[in-house]
């Protein structure tokens, strides 16, 4: 197990390009460390620079009180589980979870005992003599997870594992390695693009954008508090609503209607300077059925809206409603990064609710809803940063 | 209306049937000249092969009657019999075989290990190192035969097995290969190796060099049958006898004078003989290894 530093890293490539910029990150021992972010973000460069596959540019990494910034890759004791699992193909499973055991010079009945042992704890000693290609997509996997367990190290790194199996398997391997790491208690650096991923399996998430940390928070802290725009946009499916306000004497006037402005909003909307519109943002599981639940406090704000695509998911309604279009108000103005909506919304153009599923909701007609100021998220025009704090009791809640 | 109807269905089908049957003819008939084509190709290679065949088992006044006859009036193997007699042709495949074999591990050793440094490696001056070496490809071997030989003659290594062997070595298109072949393989196999605490050596011998056996396989059987028919090389390294190589070894035994045409053929024979069996034996590795790296 190990504590691991980052400070300031950079990673610049010869054409130029800086993909990871100035990355400074405590990671604690036996943490479970999620980078997060969209393609091209930085994360798999960062998790490279951390198991010496990649130099450093700029900064320093520390492991344990030690600075490993010119250490190779076989001296940092690592394990790294790849994205496509890197298996060796002629070797058998067992061939495969020996090998860095071999390049320890361990005993042979050690490392015979050692493979076993990580063989049972992921099922796979009925596979130990097939080679890869016999195995099937999660069977690799886990061969992937055994290579990396076997060699007890001071910190596993992961770099998408799970990305390549199907939904099903995708979830079931989320579970199986939680399991693992918690009883293991390794510290794991852990990059996936999939923000459920992020927010399931890690004790805290660092959200990278464009190499550059947006914020490093709880799963909880990170949907309740985001940072800024790009981390409210990216957290959370589907993504959290956003649009433009407009900031008159006593409200917000907003495409929601007039939004009441209590000490909270007062207090944001003093951090925004003199501006004129704040970007507010809203989750869709805060938008309420008013037929199905009734608004707690007067300090609600309900409007009626015509429902354009309803989408049925089981247990809830996706409802969709078009915003009307307010030149000058389009959020994709703001430093909100539409690739960072998962949902493919049109930030600022539509609005989601997430509504349970006995709800009356029908498609292309008008519903009442209701949503509490409490639970508005605010951010800066211009800068995207966010200026409000949720409050920590919403009215009503 | 329905009877109608029922007419324009059966008029489709027809029509449908009707063009599957004349794309089926288009087939068949690509399918014919291509193999009409194989076929006069292959007769092409493998005419002068009956035919050096066919008169090394002739006397040689037969061999040059006219009309020319495939028929063997009388079969003979003198031919044979003066190769064997007047050389040392056993001694020959044996320093054929030593060069062949000592010329065919050295290349896939050293180009693989060229190959995998040039693909997996970054070090300074790489990209000029990869440019000269394809550069070697371009210059003919003929060019570098008086340099090589004054080389060899000034260390006095000629009609010595280091004079037939080291300038076969290097070999810059089974660089090329093992690059193009190691460029092909998942870099995170090294990756993998490299964090599992392998050296570089480790990385290139037990995960990179497996993997790349369709490679190995090629070049080993091209650098072998190259090695095995080189003359010219051999021709200048090995003026005696006994270090004397089959194509060369072989040339001796024709005299200058006279007709030779059944004792060039069979010499040509036996020359060929071991590679044939050799082909013969890994057939299928030939094929998978051709197959696997493009070579032809």
């Amino acid at each position: 197990m190990a504590e691991m530093s980052l400070k300031g890293l950079c990673k610049r490539f010869d054409d130029g390009t800086l993909a990871v910029d100035d990355l400074s990150l405590e990671i604690g021992d036996g943490e479970l460390m999620i980078l997060v972010g969209p393609s091209g973000c930085g994360k798999t460069t960062a998790l490279r620079m951390i198991a010496g596959l990649e130099e450093i540019s700029e900064g320093e990494l520390w492991i344990d009180g030690e600075m490993v910034n010119y250490l190779p890759p076989k001296s940092r004791d690592m394990a790294m589980v790849f994205q496509n699992y890197a298996l060796y193909p002629h070797m058998t499973v067992r061939q495969n979870m020996s090998f860095g055991l071999e390049q320890a010079k361990i005993d042979k009945a050690e490392i015979s005992r050692k493979v076993d042992e990580a063989a049972g704890i992921l099922d796979l000693t009925e596979h130990l003599d097939r080679r890869p290609g016999q195995l099937s997509g999660g069977q690799r996997q886990r061969v992937a997870m055994g290579r990396a367990i076997v060699r007890d190290p001071k910190a596993f790194l992961m770099d998408e594992p799970l990305s390549n199996l199907d939904a099903k398997l995708r979830t079931q391997m989320r579970t199986e390695l939680a399991r693992i790491q918690n009883q293991l208690g390794t510290t794991t650096v852990y990059v996936t693009h999939d923000q459920i991923e992020a927010m399931t399996l890690g004790d805290r998430v660092a959200v990278m954008r464009g190499g550059v940390l947006q914020q490093v928070a709880s799963p909880r802290d990170l949907y309740e508090r985001p940072s800024n725009l790009f981390v409210a946009g990216f957290m959370g499916s589907p993504a959290i609503n956003l649009f433009r306000a407009r900031v008159e004497r006593e409200t917000l006037s907003s495409p929601l209607g007039e939004i009441p402005l209590d000490r909270r909003l007062r207090d944001a909307l003093g951090q925004a300077g003199h501006a004129e519109t704040v970007v507010v943002g809203l989750r869709p599981e805060h938008l309420m059925d008013a037929a199905i639940t009734e608004p707690p406090h007067e300090g609600a704000v309900a409007f009626s809206h015509d429902v354009g695509v309803l989408e049925a998911m089981g247990a809830e309604y996706y409802a969709y409603f078009d915003l009307p279009d307010q030149p000058g108000m389009d959020v994709a103005d703001t430093a909100h990064d539409p690739d960072a909506d998962p949902a493919g919304q049109r930030q600022g153009k539509q609005l989601i609710a997430r509504l349970p599923i006995d709800s009356e909701v029908r498609e292309h007609k008008p519903i009442e809803l209701w949503f509490d100021p409490g639970r508005l998220h605010v951010f800066h025009p211009e800068s995207g940063e966010r200026l409000s704090d949720v409050a920590s009791e919403p009215h009503g809640r | 209306m329905s009877t109608h109807a029922v007419g324009g269905h059966a008029a489709t089908a027809r029509s449908a049937s009707g063009t599957r049957r004349s794309g089926d003819g288009r087939d068949r008939l690509f399918r014919r000249s291509v193999t009409g084509v194989v076929i006069a190709l292959a007769l092409l290679w493998l005419v002068p092969i009956a035919w050096a065949l066919d008169t090394s088992f002739k006397a040689e006044p037969d061999t040059i009657k006219i009309p020319v006859n495939w028929a063997i009036s009388h079969f003979t193997l003198s031919a044979y019999s003066t190769d064997f007699s007047a050389s040392d042709i056993a001694r020959w495949y044996i320093n054929s075989a030593i060069v062949g074999v000592i010329v065919t591990v050295l290349t896939v050793f050293a180009a693989s290990m060229a190959g995998y440094a040039l693909s997996r490696q970054s070090f300074l001056g790489k990209r000029v190192l990869y440019v000269v070496i394809l550069a070697g490809i371009m210059i003919p071997p003929q060019a570098l035969m008086v340099p090589l030989f004054r080389e060899f003659q000034a260390v006095h290594a000629i009609n010595t097995y280091w004079a037939l062997i080291l300038p076969q070595v290097p070999a810059p298109i089974a660089v090329f290969i093992f690059k193009k072949f190691f460029d092909g393989q998942p870099i995170e196999l090294d990756q993998a190796a490299r964090i599992d605490g392998a050296s570089w050596w480790t990385c290139y011998r037990r995960i990179a060099l497996p993997l790349a056996r369709p490679a190995v396989a090629a070049v080993s059987i091209f650098t072998f049958v190259w090695t095995w028919n080189n003359f010219l090389w051999p021709f200048l390294a090995a003026t005696n006898q006994t270090m004397m190589t089959i194509p060369v070894g072989l040339g001796t035994v024709i005299p200058g004078t006279g007709i030779t045409n059944a004792l060039q053929m069979a010499s040509a024979v036996l020359g060929a003989l071991p590679l044939v069996m050799v082909f013969l034996l890994g057939q299928r590795q030939i094929v998978e290894g051709v197959a696997g790296t493009g070579l032809k």
